[in-house]
């Protein structure tokens, strides 16, 4: 049985790898603006589409299909948050969340519209073999999509921590009004990391549907894991959000094998429960807004 | 005679604070006592404490005789207490009628399922307490805003609002946080009139914050100056503005 | 004197429509008794499908609208409702009359259970998180249940009648239905309109300050969710009557954002909202129903729009037109 073990960790890593994003890509939304995306999922979906029609439909090859994704995704965040979530950023909690909802909604019933609920996948660039490490299994989606996301994880430290938008970012998580008094664009930096979250979790999306069939309805199993992590690690630290994914990823695999597959499902419902009774500020983080 | 409230040696530390420090004090029923200090001096936490809203750390709050320092807000309440807030809270959404029904809420007699059933006696418990509201804002002479929301009256008319509500269950203890903010003089020469009549013919005893130094001579019996969270001086107006702790600690920080 | 005098006439006129104006309120579920008699069949489905969401909004109202928590728990009441009546009709032969009571108290207890993290202090989006999961934690429980529920196929919830009246034909549940319906919106008014009401709309608008009047905050964070899942738990029996077969895809996220639309459509914190939205919203899907992904467009949409333009439902706009559908004491609207 123990032998297992590290199977199931390699594995739980992997699926973790994409909660992890998600996670990311939604703590990236909260920490700019406090809302919690609950449309994110749907965007999530929305970015598995989008990879889906820039190959099959139009015939790119992956990678630039990918890119494409995300900058699509990125303009759709972007232009969520100056339209839709701007102008209601001040008002009750209640209508952020349901105008996240709606939006989600709107998404769902378009790409159902177009889709049907028939399930399609995403083609694989690259062969689906697997290697033999020892008594480990590595499959290509495994490698793929770690280092797809390690690069993005890269890719966001660089531009959070080295670069000169850097300093703005850290400026306004510190605080917001001190930011606007020295002449950030506030409402500019708040599209930017709706949009920078949305094609976080285009990218997601896109990684999940390698291995999982596309439907409309993807988005609400994914919004829930992303939760899920984004609770255990602590509302609006992303390094929290990362290692809460991977906790996730690894809980699923080893509590589905050592004590009931049911867990494979439901790790997420109930972390996020026990973590909020328990625990609300997660591992690394605050507590989300107490007020409505 | 025991006091209505005592406080005897209360502590409420904040971190490495002591935002009320070893505080001991008495109010007795029908007594006007204000409470003045510098900002920061620990007067809102002082009335939080007496009130539920924060945690002494040490010393002991007996209202009544009976200790409340470990009951709930809304249980300290109960008992016969109240208070309006420093920087007011009405509940904007409702009107000035529902709010002082509100402040009326533990003398509402009526069952969950009377409700439900629309009994004789739920119904007549609810008519009456809104005729007492009504007549309680009359009083104030702010009877026509009645049925207006909270939220669109004046900061005047919000405080004399809230001061309704506070004393519409007859509390034996009210304690105002700085009432007559945004008041209009003749509000506030009303509000000084009410004050001193719960005290003395309700028998309340009143606890004020207060910086408008000309209302604190006027209506209290006793000043209890509070500086970075101690006692400093508990004494008749006159004599207290006479204090030479008082006066600097007030100069120190003017 | 003078000032007043003018204020008291000033309220009385509105006062006076108002009450002539409640008689019709409540001799309108009177009128509408023959209506079955012009309607087809499948258009007495859909009324009673109104009929039917009508307890399902009414309770998510009052815990999202007047209580002011984002709880996302209101499908788990609906399915449970519907889940308990369906389980006593199929597995135990109860008729669907007695499984009423029981739904409803099921609901009840859901409730109570969803109030203890609004109890522990977690509110607003972490609340929502929580109540979500919650949801779909409970699909998980009927698809997994299969002895009980049938798993993922769904079971089947035999016909029943009224001590020999059937309540197989779309006319007859009608009139069980309104009968729910009205008491439902009478019982809740009544509520709403008394001391309970008013400590909700204190709590959702400063807790503290509830509490410093006396309002045992807890004590009402705990009624609210219960009645909530009471009333919908009745809705969820309803459901099972009417619908005959219950799925977990039934009470998923799509039947959420549903109850979500008809009571922000409607308004929230509005009695005559939650009556309205059920109306509007559940009419809709059932024009498109032969364009999957439409109704989820459309609901989106109109969800957007009402945040924008529209705050406070169509009922804000019904409160102008009438005192009447005027929810509370005071004139402006």
């Amino acid at each position: 049985m123990l032998m297992m073990m590290p199977q199931l960790v390699v594995s739980g890593v992997s699926t973790g790898m994409l909660y992890a994003v998600v996670a990311l890509s939604m703590t990236v939304v909260y920490k700019a603006t406090t809302v919690v995306n609950f449309g994110h999922g749907d965007l999530v979906m929305a970015g598995a589409y989008a990879a889906f029609v820039f190959t099959a439909g139009i015939g790119l090859p992956f990678v630039p299909a990918l890119v494409l994704a995300l900058g699509a995704l990125f303009l759709f965040g972007q232009l969520m948050q100056r339209a839709l979530i701007e102008p209601i950023l001040a008002g009750p909690h209640l209508s952020l969340a349901m105008m996240a909802l709606a939006v989600g909604n709107v998404l769902r019933g378009a790409a159902r519209v177009e889709w049907g609920n028939e399930t399609l996948m995403l083609a694989r660039p690259y062969p689906q073999t697997s290697f033999l490490l020892g008594p480990i299994v590595l499959t290509m989606d495994d490698i793929v999509i770690s280092a797809v996301v390690l690069l993005l994880l890269l890719a966001l430290f660089v531009v959070f921590h080295l670069s000169p938008l850097g300093k703005v970012v850290q400026a306004v998580f510190q605080t917001q009004r001190g930011a606007a008094l020295v002449g950030i664009n506030v409402r500019a930096f708040h599209g930017t990391m709706w949009g920078t979250g949305a094609a976080l979790g285009a990218a997601g999306g896109a990684l999940l549907a390698l291995n999982t069939a596309l439907t409309p309805d993807m988005g609400a199993w994914t919004l829930v894991r992303g939760f899920a992590a984004m609770t255990l690690g602590g509302f609006g630290s992303l390094y929290g959000a990362v290692v809460g994914g991977l906790l996730l990823g690894i809980m699923e695999k080893l509590l589905g094998f050592y004590v009931s597959t049911a867990f494979i499902d439901i790790t997420a419902y109930v972390v996020t429960i026990v973590v909020l009774l328990v625990r609300p500020q997660g591992l690394f983080g605050r507590a989300a807004g107490r007020s409505v | 005679m025991a006091s209505l409230l005592e406080l005897a040696e209360v502590t409420v530390r904040y971190g490495g604070l002591n935002a009320v420090d070893n505080v001991s004090l008495g109010v007795q029923a029908g007594e006007v006592c204000a409470v003045i200090g510098p900002n920061g001096a620990g007067k809102t936490t002082l009335f939080n404490v007496v009130t539920g809203n924060a945690q002494s750390t040490a010393g002991r709050i007996l209202f009544r005789g009976e200790e409340i320092q470990r009951l709930s807000p809304h249980e300290i309440a109960a008992r016969g207490v109240r208070r309006t807030f420093q920087l007011g809270a009405l509940f904007g959404e409702l009107t000035a009628l529902e709010n002082v029904l509100t402040g009326l809420h533990t003398e509402i007699e009526s069952g969950l399922l009377g409700l439900l059933l629309g009994s004789r006696r739920a119904r007549a418990a609810e008519q009456a307490a809104t005729a007492e509201a009504r007549q309680l804002l009359e009083l104030m002479e702010i009877g026509h805003l009645a049925d207006r929301p909270a939220r669109e009256l004046s900061g005047g008319q919000q405080r004399m609002v809230e001061i309704v509500r506070a004393v519409a269950s007859k509390p034996q203890l009210l304690l105002l946080d700085e009432p007559a903010v945004g008041l209009t003089p003749p509000m506030r020469a009303h509000l000084e009139s009410v004050i001193r009549s719960l005290a003395k013919e309700r028998q309340t005893g009143i606890l004020v914050i207060e910086h408008a130094i000309e209302l604190v001579m006027n209506i209290s019996d006793r000043v209890i100056v509070l500086n970075y969270g101690a006692k400093i001086a508990d004494a008749p107006p006159a004599e207290a503005r006479a204090n030479k702790a008082v006066l600097e600690a007030y100069l120190g920080h003017a | 004197m003078s000032r007043d005098g003018r204020a008291e006439s000033r309220r009385s006129a509105p006062a006076a429509r108002r009450r002539s104006g409640r008689v019709i309120f409540w001799l309108a579920p009177l009128a509408l008794l023959p209506l079955p008699l012009f309607l087809n069949q499948y258009q007495q489905y859909v009324l009673n499908l109104i009929l039917m969401y009508v307890p399902v909004g009414v309770g998510f109202n009052v815990v999202v609208g007047n209580l002011g928590q984002l709880a996302f728990s209101n499908v788990a009441f609906f399915g449970l409702g519907a889940y308990t009546a369906g389980i006593l009709m199929a597995k135990l032969g109860l008729p669907w009359w007695a499984t009423v009571l029981p739904a409803g108290i099921t609901g009840a207890v859901a409730g109570c259970a969803a109030s203890v993290p609004a109890l522990r202090g977690v509110r607003s989006f972490s609340l929502a998180i929580m109540t979500l999961a919650f949801g779909e934690l409970m699909r998980w429980t009927y698809i997994r249940s299969e002895w009980l529920t049938g798993g993922s196929m769904g079971m089947a919830v035999p016909a029943s009648d009224l001590f020999g009246w059937r309540l197989d034909l779309e006319s007859h549940k009608f009139y069980v239905f309104l009968v729910l319906a009205v008491a439902v919106v009478i019982a809740t008014d009544r509520l709403l309109r008394s001391r309970v009401g008013r400590a909700f709309m204190a709590i959702k608008d400063n807790e503290v300050a509830a509490a410093a009047m006396g309002v045992p905050t807890g004590r009402y964070y705990v009624l609210g969710l219960a009645w909530s899942g009471f009333v919908v738990g009745i809705g969820g029996s309803m459901y099972a009557l009417l619908v005959g077969h219950l799925s977990p895809d039934s009470f998923n996220l799509i039947e959420l954002i549903l109850e979500f639309a008809i009571i922000m459509v409607g308004g929230l914190g509005s009695l005559v909202g939650s009556v309205v939205g059920a109306v509007v919203i559940t009419t809709t899907p059932e024009i498109f129903s032969d364009f999957p992904g439409f109704e989820e467009l459309i609901f989106g949409l109109l969800i957007v729009l009402v945040i924008l333009v529209l705050p406070r439902g169509l009922a804000s706009l019904l409160a102008r037109l009438h005192p009447v559908f005027r929810d509370r004491y005071y004139e402006s609207a």
